[in-house]
């Protein structure tokens, strides 16, 4: 039996009185693209850290190929946030995609040309990073983030302040990779038609209010407007 | 000191200075934090007063305090997020008070006129000396770091999550900016050293391609601002370290110098 590329068990986070996650499960298999659907403040950036290692829960596990996440952190790539980045440093785009192998002996899935030209940036390779527009600058950090060895690839809201033929292709492009056998889990505030393109939704709020197939989830949570209206805040 | 040391040395110190602050104002600007070398800066004058109190180099004490400083206000900052900025500003206040405080506590004689804004005229070749300690531990960090640097200013979470020693470079980078500072400190003070680690950075920063371009320009502009400095203050018979402190304000102000859409 094949072991899963990333399983969580019971991870619970709380910062003082407030509990940010609540007995969180999940199991990501290999080769596939999991959307992680959420408002803000639902948990989902803090549950992808506590993947990643750099988060302690309180409470429950992390298993990377079935070992603790401590000691495989190398092989969970977490993909930042935009904000994370100072787009206006003086960088070109090669440059900044070549920064992902630093610290690794090997490439990932590709090295820095291969992941250029499968983000579709080749040609833009030596222009300054401030000098792309917001959905190619996701696609800059989406290619540093293939140049790092990983298993497992967790994009933190790759999809945000990008206008939506932006976001279309980044999904698309996330999609290639599930189907070359990378494993993906992508948060987002999205819950429109996009999701479709995924393999699996998990539906946060402190802890998993749904958990399956685009269609199935949508059904699950058809009669909550509650958790359907929180997105749209 | 002869006749041409007494014009010479000045002159490469204006000319040294002129190269390596800007090169540290680089690293800086592009990781924002400029307010960290003011603080350094302000912050010498403890370490300053206190080693000439007990008879050593006044450099040695100087880079120390700086260095004590900077951790000082970074240890303070935590659980701050919302007044980062007050807190450096409120360390710098008192280092630089506790340094005044220190002078009569100690029985010291120190020039604070000439610690503050310099005197490049008076400068010897010791000053050079420690000019170019302050270089070469300067190129040495680049030229072993130099690809963290660029990681630590783009993204210095993600630095971080790679596995890059993050808190210890910036360390260093802090003791290499105090002792950059330190050095200067005769020349043009440890108030107008930062006119010189900021403004030869800013013009054009928003057009090259990478942080060494971007050394490399901003050395060239703080060259050219220091020989203009210097060279107007002989006929002008004015002091050298305040004139390159305007002349790099007066920089600021050239438009073409400033992105085409930046108004």
């Amino acid at each position: 039996m094949r072991v899963p590329p990333l399983v969580a068990q019971g991870l619970s986070v709380a910062y003082g009185n407030r509990v940010v996650l609540d007995d969180v499960s999940l199991t990501l298999e290999a080769g596939t693209l999991t959307a992680l659907v959420g408002a803000n403040g639902a948990g989902k950036s803090t549950l992808l850290h506590l993947l990643q290692g750099r988060l302690i829960p309180s409470a429950g596990m992390v298993a990377c190929d079935g070992m603790p996440i401590q000691s495989c952190r190398d092989r969970v790539v977490l993909m930042p946030q935009r904000g994370r980045i100072d787009w206006s440093f003086p960088i070109t785009v090669r440059e900044f995609v070549a920064l992902g192998a630093m610290g690794n002996s090997s490439f990932g899935c590709c090295d820095r040309e291969a992941a250029l030209q499968r983000v579709g940036l080749e040609s833009l390779a030596t222009r300054r990073l401030d000098a792309l527009s917001g959905g190619q600058q996701q696609r800059a950090l989406l290619a540093r983030t293939l140049v790092q060895p990983s298993r497992v690839l967790l994009l933190d809201e790759p999809c945000a302040a990008i206008d939506p033929p932006s976001r279309g292709q980044l999904i698309a492009l996330m999609r290639q990779l599930a189907d070359a056998g990378q494993t993906l889990l992508v948060s987002n505030h999205d819950w429109g038609s996009a999701l479709d393109l995924y393999d699996r939704v998990i539906v946060l709020d402190g802890r998993v209010v749904a958990d399956g197939a685009p269609q199935q989830v949508r059904s699950m949570l058809g009669s909550n407007l509650a958790v359907q209206e929180s997105f749209h805040e | 000191m002869s006749e041409l040391d007494l014009w010479l040395v000045p002159l490469l110190m204006a000319l040294l200075i002129g190269v390596l602050c800007p090169i540290t104002g680089t690293l800086l600007v592009t990781q924002r934090r400029v307010l960290q070398a003011n603080l350094i800066s302000h912050a010498v004058l403890p370490g300053v007063a206190i080693a000439v109190a007990f008879g050593v180099d006044p450099a040695i004490g100087g880079v120390l305090s700086g260095l004590l400083g900077s951790l000082a206000a970074e240890r303070m900052q935590r659980g701050q997020p919302a007044g980062q900025e007050a807190v450096i500003n409120t360390v710098l206040a008192g280092f630089l008070g506790l340094g005044v405080l220190l002078i009569p506590v100690l029985n010291i004689r120190l020039d604070l006129e000439a610690l503050l804004f310099g005197d490049l005229l008076i400068v010897d070749w010791s000053d050079l000396y420690r000019v170019l300690v302050a270089a070469a531990a300067m190129a040495l960090l680049l030229l072993t770091r130099y690809r963290q640097l660029v990681f630590l200013g783009v993204d210095p979470e993600g630095a971080q999550a790679s596995g890059l020693p993050v808190r210890g470079l910036q360390l260093v980078q802090a003791l290499v900016t105090s002792m950059v500072i330190v050095s200067a400190m005769a020349a043009v003070g440890v108030i107008l050293v930062i006119g010189l680690l900021c403004a030869p950075v800013l013009p054009g920063l928003w057009r090259v391609k990478s942080l060494r371009a971007a050394m490399l320009q901003s050395a060239l502009v703080g060259l050219g601002l220091s020989a203009v400095g210097f060279l107007l203050a002989v006929p002008l018979n004015l002091p050298p370290g305040p004139l390159i402190g305007v002349v790099c304000m007066v920089l600021l102000c050239l438009p073409n110098l400033r992105p085409a859409n930046s108004g």
